[in-house]
Parts: structure tokens; C-alpha cells; sequence
């Protein structure tokens, strides 16, 4: 069986979605497993690794990472091609793909569904989904339902918190 | 030798079934079908024929023999069938472990691209419900839309009107509809007043379609109602079954919010059609429209799947995605309705996979597809569908085709709908409307905003009164349904 991590639901392997509460259970992943969880954030080696733009390895399998700027943590986005953002609050059915709740996430002014990734075939989108602080990236506010292409090296800003994307999907990237 | 009827499906087993099971199904079957005891006609002679498939299958040369045939016959068989199929599974190998397993299976028909570009004649039975509640607009639009429809038929083509309250009355006969002034006449005289008894409706309708059979043609039944039946329900689906029976689709349109969506989509799931749900009678020439000419594009109707899953195979649900999202049965055989020229059938099931010893390979299903092409010659296609999957103890890395996780993602939503209107059955109100504002929250995320607010206003709905507003279910049952039609991108 695996476990839903969001409502702790147990489905039978091979399960998709959760059955109770509709998160998506990551596929890609040995057999009784999880979806992506917080824990799953894993603190960047140390200094030496190269910074971002100069590109350091994109852990196994994962088409996205996203770099937490205050701190340095890196969150492996894996097994999927769409990813909300956003911050979990205790008791709330529904918790985003990728919870940044660790990085205080209220005060740095971070809706519950904040934004969401995309990763289609001509690029890496991400679109604000109606949050109240807003979403911007390379210093500029994004608007309108259709999402905006983001490349390796950019910069998002959820409210204030500052995630940098690393991928190697987008141009310019080795 | 004819491959849709098998000696292996007349038994009902699958292709690796052992001889203990061979045994156990003919037993079974005997027990069943015995000249001694059986009373429905045909059934002695499907007894000879199961007596036949039990002799050869249980003996193991005449099996080798009659493998070697059938595989050869298959081959064949799917080369000359109008029909083809494309499966896509959600892994390319399934698990060796001692639990169940889920896997789904998306499952494409189209037809061949050879087929003759023939409109084919349409046969159509538009039935009206005239109760008092139609009175007004609503019986004024569905008028003028009726009236449309009889204008643009092709000289081939025959329709009727039927109108139904307690009872029912041919409106515009097949000659009537021919001639728009009498047309328009006898249509201005539909008044509305009454109840509503479906079954009466459906009768008469089916037997004006009946009537004008084409054999060459698309036979469809439109029923359009705004409001409940009481206590035929039962006739209702039997019709259902003749109607389907007979290769006649019905598409059901449910105007305004007080009718029976359980019924409705028992009826048009049991023949293959969909159910349209109309907030507001304006849309219904639209509606009529569209369904009028996407049945020019039919070029196969009847559509069917049977056949047998796999011994350690269950399925635990069945959808239509295209051409309309129809939740399926989960049993076989599956009416699929109309095949249109253009696009496919398209089918998403769920099957569970009870743990699997030793095996390398896995027979998940065997299946057999069978339609009747509009204009040819009557007899019946088939195209036979096996679906296999190897066994492995390794994962597989490879993330599922994003055809079957959008299908998927999309199915939780209608999922988490059709769970919360259970629990509002149970008197489980609160988690109905916890249930609710997730979907809203998972609609937004998908972009569907005007839906996340029908879903927040019933939570809000559920919390005051305890149950859904007949309008919410509605738009929610019928919102996210039509979520499982697949972007126009992924349809090819």
C-alpha cells in the first residue's frame, strides 16, 4: 500500500491519485512510498557546489529544482509536470506540491496556493494563482491566467520569500 | 471460425486458464445452461456449443491445435476489421509484490482511415417532456430549436417529435417533419401541462424510430426533460436495453435543476449516449445542433466491448472520455454508442491486479471490440484487443503517459464530487462540505474558477441546510465531468 501524504489515505500501488482527497501520488518513486513531502527538502551539500547560473547537477530524475536564496536549501521537484506553491496550515485538506510552510512561509507573506509550475514541451511556466501578495519574477509582477516562461537562473518571488529555478530543460543550461 | 465468440470467452475464462479452471467454468456453465432445466430459447444450443469449447480446451493437443488457429485467425481477422485500437498503459510492467495493484489502461477506437466518406442518413427521435413545469420560455426554446433542426434535415434523413406528460403523443410524424409549414403547425399546438412519466415517452419514441429505421444509417433518440418520473424508473431502463439492443442511441437533456441526473445517466450509459445538463433553456438550440451534426460524422454505431479480464484481474472503473465523458458500468460487455469518423472512442479503465505468483507475463484482458458500419453490408465487425503486461520486481522509472495523469487528475475531481453527495446521503454534511472546499481549492489550481465557486457556494450550502442545492449538484456532477474530455491537443 502506499500512503497519500497529504490525508494519510492508503491506496493500493500503482495508484495515481488519492482516492479521498485527490493529491497526486508521485509515481516515480520504490515501492511503498510517498508523495513529494516537506522532508523531502534536502539542504544543499556545502558552498562548493557552484552557484545557479554556472549550473550545479540536477539531483537524479528530477526536471526542476528550485533554491530557497535565504538559505540556500534546494527543493528537488520530481515525478510530475505541475507543481503548485504554497504553505500548509494545520488542518487543511489540501497542501500544496511543494509546502515552503519551513521558510515562514506566513510572514514572508505566502498564500496557501500561491503559484504554480509547469513544465510543458517549450519551457517552464509559472502562473500566479490569485494570491494576495502576488508573484514576480526577475523583479517583474506576473499576470493573467496563461503563466509565464521562466529559464534556468531566474529568479521567483512568492510574497517575499526568493526561489531560484534550476533547470536543465530551459535554454542556456548544460 | 469466428474469433468474437471463442471457445475461451464462451466459457468465460481467460486464454491461460488452467484445466481445473476449464473444468470449473464448464461445470458452471452446464449447471446453467442444462437442456434439462433451461428455459429461454437459444440456450440448448448455446449448451452444444459451450459442450464443444469444454471438449476442445480440455484436451491438450485439440488446445495447442485450436490456439494456433485462433492466434492465426486473430492476425487476420485484425487486418480486414474496420476497426482499430491504440492502448497506452499507465506502467509497462507491473509489480512483483504480494499486495493488490492498481493499473489503468487508456483505450483508443477510431475507425479505418479506408472507410468511404458517406454522410450517413439519420434516423432521429426528439422526445419531449410537456409537463407544466416546460411551460414558458423553456417550452418556447425547445420549440423554436426543434423547428430549427426539422429545417436543416437532409432529404434522407427522418425525424419525429414525441411529447410526453402522463401520457404520450406523436406531435411531428416522420411525413409530418418533411413538410416545415405542417411541422411548425402542429409544433405551435405542443402546450405544456401535466406530469412527467418518462416511460411513455421513451415508448412512443422508440417506436416512431422503429418505425423509420435506417439500417444504413444513425438511429438517435434526443429526450429532453426538466423534471422527475415517479415509479417507471425500472421501464425506463428496460427501454433503455431494447433501445440499446437495437443499435439506437440515446442522448438525455436535462433542462433546468429537478430532474433525476441518476436516471438520466442510467439511461443514455446503458445505450451509449451522454447527458447534457442545461442551467438555462437558451442553450438548447446550440445543443440540438451539435448533436445533430455530429451525428453526420458517425460512421459506425452499436459499438460494444465484451470479453473476459484476467484471473487476478478486477475492474474497479470504467469512463468514456470521448467522444462525450460518460461514466461506463464495470462489468462487461460496455455500450459505447456512436463511432465518429473523426477523433475516437476513448476509454479509461481502472483495474486492480490481485498479487501475481511467479508469472513473468500477465494477461490483464481479453477483450473483443464489435460495431456495425453505417452503409455497408449488415453484418456485425469485430476487432479482438488483448492486453498483456510483463511482471517485474523493478519499478519503472518512467512517469506515466500524461494522456492517462491528466485523465486521472481530472477523474479525482469528479471522484471527490460524487463522494461528497454520498456523504450528504449518509448525513455525513460536514465532511461533504470539508470535501467540497479541497475541490474548490483543487478546481482553482486547475484554472476552473467559475466551478470552484459552484463548489465553495454549496460547502457554504451544505453547512446551513445539510444537503446540496439541485442546482450545485448539478453543475458540479456536470462541471467536472465534462473536465474528462481531454484537451483538443492530446486527442489524436
Amino acid at each position: 500500500m502506499i500512503e497519500c501524504p497529504s490525508c494519510n489515505h492508503r491506496e493500493f500501488v500503482g495508484t495515481l491519485f488519492c482516492g479521498e482527497c485527490g493529491t497526486r501520488l508521485v509515481h516515480a518513486s520504490p515501492i511503498p512510498t510517498m508523495s513529494i513531502a516537506p522532508d523531502k527538502i534536502s539542504k544543499e551539500a556545502n558552498a562548493t557546489k557552484p552557484s545557479p547560473p554556472a549550473g550545479p547537477d540536477l539531483s537524479s530524475g528530477a526536471l526542476l529544482e528550485l533554491r530557497v536564496v535565504s538559505s540556500g536549501d534546494v527543493i528537488s521537484l520530481l515525478g510530475r509536470d505541475n507543481f503548485t506553491l504554497g504553505r500548509s496550515i494545520e488542518g487543511q485538506a489540501v497542501i500544496p506540491d511543494v509546502d515552503l510552510a519551513k521558510y515562514d512561509a506566513y510572514d514572508q507573506g505566502i498564500s496557501r496556493m500561491h503559484a504554480e509550475l509547469r513544465v510543458e514541451q517549450d519551457g517552464v511556466f509559472v502562473m500566479d494563482l490569485d494570491s494576495a501578495n502576488g508573484t514576480i519574477v526577475n523583479g517583474k509582477r506576473i499576470k493573467g491566467d496563461s503563466g509565464s516562461v521562466i529559464h534556468h537562473g531566474d529568479i521567483i518571488q512568492l510574497g517575499r520569500l526568493r526561489l531560484q529555478i534550476i533547470s536543465q530543460r530551459t535554454k542556456g543550461s548544460r | 471460425m469466428s474469433v468474437e465468440k471463442d471457445y475461451y470467452t464462451l466459457l468465460r475464462v481467460p486464454r491461460n486458464a488452467t484445466t481445473e479452471q476449464i473444468r470449473r467454468a464448464f461445470r458452471e456453465a452446464a449447471h446453467r445452461l442444462h437442456p434439462d432445466k433451461n428455459v429461454q430459447l437459444g440456450e440448448t444450443e448455446l449448451f452444444l456449443e459451450v459442450s464443444k469449447a469444454y471438449e476442445t480446451l480440455i484436451d491438450d493437443d485439440q488446445r495447442a491445435a485450436y490456439d494456433e488457429e485462433l492466434a492465426a485467425a486473430a492476425i487476420a481477422f485484425a487486418a480486414a476489421s474496420p476497426f482499430h485500437c491504440t492502448i497506452l498503459n499507465s506502467r509497462n510492467h507491473l509489480l512483483k509484490i504480494s499486495e493488490p495493484q492498481v493499473h489503468y489502461i487508456l483505450l483508443d477506437v477510431f475507425p479505418s482511415e479506408d472507410l468511404p466518406e458517406i454522410r450517413p442518413p439519420i434516423n432521429l427521435s426528439i422526445v419531449i417532456d410537456r409537463s407544466t413545469s416546460m411551460r414558458g420560455k423553456r417550452m418556447d426554446q425547445v420549440r423554436a430549436a426543434v423547428l430549427a433542426i426539422l429545417q436543416d434535415l437532409h432529404l434522407d434523413d427522418t425525424a419525429s417529435i414525441t411529447a410526453f406528460s402522463d401520457r404520450a403523443e406523436v406531435i411531428v410524424s416522420p411525413d409530418q417533419a418533411k413538410i416545415i409549414a405542417t411541422a411548425r403547425a402542429r409544433l405551435s399546438l405542443l402546450q405544456a401541462g401535466g406530469g412527467t412519466e418518462i416511460a411513455q415517452g421513451l415508448t412512443t419514441g422508440l417506436d416512431e424510430i422503429h418505425q423509420t429505421f435506417s439500417k444504413e444509417g444513425v438511429n438517435h433518440l434526443i429526450l429532453l426533460t426538466d423534471g422527475r418520473t415517479y415509479g417507471d424508473e425500472d421501464l425506463c431502463l428496460e427501454l433503455a436495453d431494447q433501445a440499446a439492443a437495437a443499435g439506437i442511441t440515446i442522448n438525455c437533456v436535462g433542462i433546468g435543476s429537478d430532474w433525476s441526473d441518476r436516471l438520466l445517466d442510467e439511461i443514455a450509459s446503458r445505450t451509449g449516449g451522454h447527458v447534457t445538463f442545461l442551467n438555462t433553456p437558451q442553450a438548447v438550440s446550440d445543443l440540438l445542433h451539435s448533436i445533430y451534426d455530429s451525428l453526420s460524422q458517425i460512421v459506425a454505431s452499436k459499438l460494444q466491448i465484451d470479453g473476459a479480464l484476467g484471473q487476478q484481474v478486477d475492474l474497479r472503473s470504467a469512463y468514456r472520455l470521448l467522444p462525450e465523458p460518460m461514466p461506463l458500468g464495470d462489468s462487461f460487455p460496455m455500450t459505447l454508442g456512436h463511432l465518429p469518423r473523426q477523433g475516437s472512442i476513448r476509454l479509461l479503465l481502472e483495474l486492480v491486479i490481485h498479487p501475481l505468483s511467479g508469472a513473468e507475463e500477465i494477461t490483464l484482458a481479453h477483450l473483443h471490440l464489435s460495431g456495425d458500419l453505417l452503409g455497408a453490408d449488415s453484418e456485425t465487425k469485430t476487432l479482438p484487443i488483448d492486453v498483456s503486461l510483463p511482471i517485474s520486481s523493478e519499478t519503472d522509472p518512467k512517469p506515466p503517459p500524461k494522456e492517462i495523469s491528466s485523465a486521472l487528475n481530472m477523474l479525482a475531481l469528479y471522484k471527490i464530487q460524487e463522494k461528497a453527495r454520498h456523504e450528504v446521503e449518509l448525513g455525513q454534511s460536514a465532511q461533504a462540505a470539508r470535501r467540497l472546499e479541497n475541490l474548490a481549492t483543487q478546481l482553482l489550481a486547475a484554472g476552473e474558477r467559475d466551478l470552484a465557486k459552484a463548489a465553495l457556494h454549496e460547502a457554504v450550502q451544505l453547512s446551513r441546510s445539510r444537503r446540496f442545492s439541485t442546482e450545485g449538484e448539478k453543475t458540479l456532477k456536470y462541471g467536472t465531468r465534462a473536465l474528462l474530455l481531454p484537451s483538443p491537443a492530446s486527442k489524436s
